[in-house]
This record gives structure tokens, sequence and C-alpha cells, in this order.
């Protein structure tokens, strides 16, 4: 009798002591451990997640090569293949195969997008003050002078040699971290990571789907409020969103001015939207797509989604309206009290 | 008295089995996303359960400069700050994955633990 009440005690123990232990990632294999990197380069905070046994190491890997091509990219830095380019303008200048790829990339995205994407903006994003935070408004004459400087197709690029034309500066602000963060996914892909989070400043890029086999859900900000506006499911692809109701300054005018620039006018885009994002395969497109159809207004982003294939979006307008594309369809929950409309081709 | 003595051990063990269920529940259903995490870089600086929390101000040094941060009503903020954008500020109190980050002075704050509902916010 004492044997069966002792073993009815110690199963008793057993049961409620396993009800309390709790682990939020485990998949059906069993735990996932995860491993998480935070550091500031490239000119943001980035955060990379991985799980499992390998991620620790590739994660490290992943950092490394991070803020390697940051220092091939940076427009400060003086050993950076970028600051050689822009300080040699006139001359041609021999760079890394990683640089020649993205400037091939940058250059072959403005042309695709009418020059929205514009590689080459840098002096008059500097003139409003947007490079060191010391934010002013440059007159219009200054703008005007500054724009001739402006022109992804004076660029030349020949194998890895790249040129500008005097006075000319190059920036890959626009692709870098899109681009790095895929660099980033091949090598821990690379290493057998099969579920990772990696956020470079709001470029999302997601290897797999969570642990436990379910999407990754993420939380689009509410352009116009505190919160999110919804959350879209996801995985494996690339997320990226661009908008001016973060990096922006208002000016003594009392007239808001955010950091994403017009490369027609010179002044920040104040357009009917309020932000773009972006969902492709690749973190690299999405960083090109948000911030050049951002530039072109909602119908001029409709246009180009019809036109091109290859990736999906979300736009959210300056009355306050949610426009997704068929694709995203399902994917995507509007929390906020906003009209939802969906974009069809 | 045997039976007296068998009737308190499976008394005992039924209550230790309705407390482990009953521990379990509450990890499960208590509100998540509630403790924040205040880094310098890779630093935690301070580990605050929002829950209860009096309001009071943290002041975070970084090279001469410093970041104001408000703690009010449960809720966290960057309330002024001394770097040339103030963005930090400007994304007013935390309220989702997505952290207030001050890239001048190397200040990061975010949830811990929101994981259960959304992943990252951007």
């Amino acid at each position: 009798m004492k044997r069966s009440v002792a073993l009815l005690l110690a199963i008793c123990l057993a049961m409620g002591m396993a009800a309390c232990s709790r682990s939020p990632r485990q998949n059906t294999e069993g735990p996932a451990e995860a491993f998480t990197r935070d550091f500031f380069a490239m000119n943001t905070y980035i955060s990379l997640t991985a799980y499992g046994e390998e991620a620790d190491t590739a994660l490290e890997q992943a950092q490394e090569r991070i803020q390697e091509l940051e220092g091939l990219w940076s427009v400060t830095d003086e050993n950076s293949d970028i600051f050689r380019i822009n300080q040699n303008s006139g001359q041609s200048v021999t760079v890394s195969g990683e640089t020649a790829r993205i400037v091939s990339f940058a250059l072959e995205m403005a042309e695709k997008t009418d020059g929205a994407l514009e590689p080459t903006i840098y002096p008059v994003l500097a003139a409003w003050g947007f490079t060191t935070e010391e934010h002013r408004i440059p007159a219009q004459e200054e703008i005007d002078g500054l724009l001739k400087s402006v022109g992804y197709r004076r660029v030349s690029l020949e194998g890895n040699t790249v040129q500008v034309e005097p006075g000319m500066m190059l920036d890959l602000g626009a692709v870098g971290k899109g681009y790095a963060s895929d660099e980033a996914a091949d090598l821990l892909r690379e290493a057998g990571v099969r579920s990772a989070l990696l956020d470079l400043g709001g470029n999302i890029l997601l290897i797999g789907s969570r642990p436990d086999g379910t999407p990754w859900r993420l939380g689009l900000r509410n352009p116009f409020e505190d919160g999110n506006l919804g959350i879209l499911t996801a995985s494996d692809c690339a997320v990226v969103t661009s908008g001016s109701y973060e990096n922006y300054f208002i000016g003594e005018d009392g007239v808001t001015y955010g950091h994403i620039l017009d490369p027609v006018t010179g002044h920040p885009v104040r357009n009917d939207l309020a932000s773009v994002t972006i969902v492709a395969e690749e973190g690299k497109l999405c960083d090109a797509l948000s911030t050049s159809l951002y530039v072109m207004g909602a119908e001029g982003a409709e246009e180009y989604w019809r036109g091109h294939s290859g990736f999906e979006m979300i736009l959210v307008t300056q009355d306050g309206q949610v426009l997704i594309t068929e694709g995203l369809e399902g994917q995507f929950t509007l929390d906020a009290d906003m009209e939802m409309r969906v974009i069809s081709r | 008295m045997k039976k007296r003595k068998k009737l308190i051990i499976t008394a005992a063990a039924a209550l230790i089995f309705l407390a482990g269920i009953a521990g379990s529940l509450w990890i499960w259903l208590a509100p998540h996303g509630q403790t924040v995490e205040i880094l310098q870089d890779d630093k935690v600086l301070y580990t605050i359960d929002l829950t209860g929390q009096e309001d009071r101000i943290i002041q975070v040094e970084y090279e001469g400069r410093t970041n104001t941060v408000q703690i009010q009503n449960g809720r966290i903020r960057v309330l002024e700050a001394d770097c040339p954008d103030h963005t930090c500020v400007r994304m007013g109190w935390l309220d989702s994955a997505a952290p207030i980050v001050c890239l001048p002075n190397h200040l990061v704050i975010r949830f811990t633990g929101l994981h259960e509902t959304v992943d990252e916010a951007l």
C-alpha cells in the first residue's frame, strides 16, 4: 500500500512540475535554442536572431559580414570603396567585387524605376542636413545647383571599375541594408540555420518560419499614431517599409520635411503616400522598391507593381487607406480603424 | 489510522498536482511584454518590469550627452535627448516590438518577451 501511495505522489509531482515548465520556442523535434546578436552598424540598430545549434557561430559570421560590408560602402569611412569613388570623382576607381555588384544593382533599379531610386542624391540630402542631423531648409538656388550633380546615368561601371563625374557622389543608403541582409541570410543558410529573423533597422529578412513551424508575425507601424497598423504573417522572405513618419524635421516655417527626397525636385517627398511596405524574396529588392515606390506615389506604385513581378506591397495613403496587393491577401490583418482595398492585376 | 494517513497523502498529492496546474496557467496567462530593457551598445543598463512600476525618470549618459527616459503609468519613452535628431523622442511610448532607438547615443529601449504575439515590428 505504501508503495502505491508513493508512486501516486511521484506521478502527481512529476505531472505538476511538467505543467509548470514552459518553453515558448519548441518545435516538434525538440527545443530550438535562440541566439541573438544586437549591434550598431550601417547607421542603424541591427538585431539578428537565429535558432538551432548552428546559430551562434553563424550569427557571429553574419555580424562580421555586415560590418565588413559597412566598411566597403560607408560614405564617411575614408577606407571605404564608396569614399574613394567620391573623393576621386572624374577618375576610374577599382573596387571590390561586392561593391561592383551592389553598384550594378543600384544602377539597374534606378533605371527600372526611371530615377525614382537615385543613388547620387547624397549632396542634396546633405544640404537638407539629413546626413549630419543638423537640419536646415536649403535655398532653391542651392538645391538647383546641387541637382546638376545628380544623375545615375552619369555613373559608369565596367567590371570592378567605377567612375562618377566630377562633383558627383555615390551613396548606397537606399539598398545597402537590404543587400547586407541578403548576404547575412546566405551565410546563415549555408551554416544550416533554418529559422531566423534578421532586423537591420526595419529591413526584415525571414529565414524559414518560427521554430514551431508557424509563420513569423510582423507588426507594421501605423504612420499616423503609436501602435501597429496590422499584422503581416510571412515566412522565407524579406519585408521593408519606407516612410517619412520617423526621420523628419519641422522647419522654421512649421512644415514637416521627411528624409526621403524626390530626385526631380530635390525636396522631401510630399505626395499621397504615408508609407510603403514591400514583401519579396530578397532584401535588396525590398529596400530599393520601398524607397522608389514611396517617391512615385500611390498611382505610380500601383502601375509599377502591375508592370513588374516578384514582389507584393502594402501602401498606406495620407487619407488613411490601406492598399494591399492580391498576393498578400490573407496574410495581412488590419488592426487600425482604416479602410482596406485589395489591388488586383 | 492507515486509512487516514492514505487520505492525507492522497490529498497532499492532489494539492501539489493542482498547484502545478495553477502555476502553469498563471505563467501562460500572465501578461507578457511588460518587461523592458534599456541598453547601451551591447550592455543592458536596466531591466524593468513596467507592471506596478512607480513613475520615475532615468538619465542615461553617453559621451557627455543625455537621454532622459520617462516611466509613467506603466509606459516608457524618451522624454528628452541631447542627440541632434530627436528621433528617439518622436518615437513616443514604447508600444510594439519595434524598439526605441537613439542612434547617436547608442541607446535602445525594448520589450523582452513580446514574441508570443509579434516577432518584430517595422
